[in-house]
């Protein structure tokens, strides 16, 4: 426990001043000390030149970005997030999103595409109807309700003709099982592309927040360095200032 | 609404990855900083900050709050960077920058800073640094959890297990040793002559010690 008065060449008194981590009793003893002793004086301002010179000893720039696993009881590994776990930036998670979705897109409407195609026997057959149309051949004779029903079986049997044509392309049924497998494949890479949309749109979201947090914190921290940098600055010039004028105050 | 450290733990404890990952968020920079300074290698320090948060993670559900997480995660760091100097079983292996790239500079340079100044200030970093890996390991930390940590006294003896006085002599002796060799490479001399507070150091002086 330091008394207020302060012994010349007491370094961990004068440190606490330095520092001003000392009782106003003891700040006052140490100050009016300083205003006698030249030596104590300067080497207390010579101390804090050398503070001042430490603020510029900076550690270099760092990737970092530690996280751990979300599954707890697998491993726990705390790893450097490298490249391709690091959250991307926006643009680019943007430009994928839109990748995506237009493959999606486009893989939606190749099948939309393809699935006439699926049919070829469909599209003659109902051509061929229309050309053979009895409307057009019996133009001239009177129709009769004989003829409407004759007509109305007719177009029923050409409807269902699509049907027959398809089991007749289906009556080769290797080519049934392919056609088949191109769906089934077709299908699932649809849903394969839904899902890598959604996951890819969940992980931009949470990727932005937590770019968003780092950078809020970066700030964050940033301005606390600076607060705490102005605050040494002030207090030294303070320090100065009391120097000063104690001895203005002795000059008169 | 911004989670304090306690709730942050007291969530990761509870099986919340996130809220941990939020903690090293907030205290990686620090904790590799205090690395850097301690053991004056980069990559060795990104190794200690990363085992540092391990053995916190780890040893996460021990913690009882008796003292702040960041205190206990500076002790872990302190530890593991003290393991590693005794590993060395030798000073710290200062890496000196390797000149001043213009790129850099430019990118590193604030509004109102020169390229004078950017390399001034880059050089005088680059001796404090070979002046920092002069002190013994207690001096040391001691001025860097004092200076670049803003660490009390009381915590700093706590954290070395020493006297509160220990720490204070600590660091008279390793600012001493400091201003000696900034003097020594003209750097306080270049300090006072920029400096308004060391200028008028210099005019008091000599009237303190006339009277």
């Amino acid at each position: 426990m330091m008394t207020e008065t302060y012994t010349c060449g007491d370094h961990g008194a004068l440190v606490s001043y330095l520092y001003d981590e000392c009782t106003p009793a003891e700040r006052r003893a140490i100050a009016a000390h300083l205003v006698i002793c030249g030596a104590c004086a300067e080497e207390l301002i010579a101390l804090g030149g050398t503070r001042e010179q430490l603020a510029s000893w900076t550690p270099p720039d760092a990737q970092l970005g530690f996280q751990v696993g979300p599954e707890h009881s697998k491993s726990n590994i705390l790893r450097p997030a490298r490249w391709w776990r690091q959250p991307m930036p926006a643009w680019a998670q943007a430009a994928a999103a839109v990748v995506i979705f237009a493959t999606g897109m486009m893989m939606g409407a190749v099948r939309s595409v393809m699935q006439p195609a699926d049919r070829p026997s469909q599209g003659p057959a109902v051509a061929r109807s229309n050309t053979s149309s009895p409307v057009n051949t019996s133009a001239a004779a009177p129709i009769t309700r004989a003829d409407l029903v004759a007509l109305e079986q007719r177009l029923r049997s050409e409807m269902s003709q699509p049907h027959a044509s398809n089991q007749n392309v289906a009556a080769s049924p290797a080519d049934a099982r392919i056609l088949e497998r191109v769906r089934v494949m077709i299908d699932e890479s649809e849903q394969r592309q839904r899902r890598e949309l959604a996951l890819r749109s969940a992980e931009l979201v949470r990727d932005f927040d937590a770019q968003r947090n780092v950078d809020l914190a970066r700030i964050e921290r940033t301005l606390g360095q600076i607060d705490g940098t102005t605050g040494v600055e002030v207090a030294q010039q303070r320090q100065m200032l009391n120097y000063l004028m104690r001895v203005s105050q002795r000059g008169q | 609404m911004t989670l304090t450290d306690d709730e942050l733990v007291a969530r990761s404890i509870g099986g919340d990855a996130e809220s941990f990952n939020e903690l090293i968020l907030r205290w990686e920079r620090p904790i590799y900083a205090l690395a850097y300074r301690v053991i004056g290698r980069e990559e060795d320090a990104r190794d200690v900050c990363q085992e540092t948060f391990l053995r916190a993670f780890r040893a996460l559900p021990g913690f009882k709050g008796e003292a702040k997480f960041s205190s206990w995660l500076y002790r872990i760091a302190l530890n593991l960077c003290r393991d590693w100097i005794r590993r060395q079983r030798r000073a710290p292996v200062v890496q000196m920058p390797e000149g001043v790239e213009p790129t850099e500079l430019a990118a590193e340079r604030g509004p109102v800073e020169s390229i004078e100044e950017l390399v001034g200030r880059r050089q005088l970093s680059a001796v404090v640094e070979e002046a920092m890996a002069l002190l013994p390991e207690e001096q040391r930390t001691a001025i860097i959890l004092k200076e670049y940590h803003g660490m009390t006294f009381q915590e700093i003896a706590d954290m070395q297990g020493c006297p509160l006085s220990t720490v204070k002599t600590r660091l008279y002796q390793g600012l001493t040793v400091l201003r000696r060799h900034l003097e020594k490479n003209g750097v306080a001399l270049n300090r006072v002559e920029g400096v308004a507070s060391s200028k008028v150091a210099g005019q008091i002086t000599p009237r303190l010690v006339r009277r």
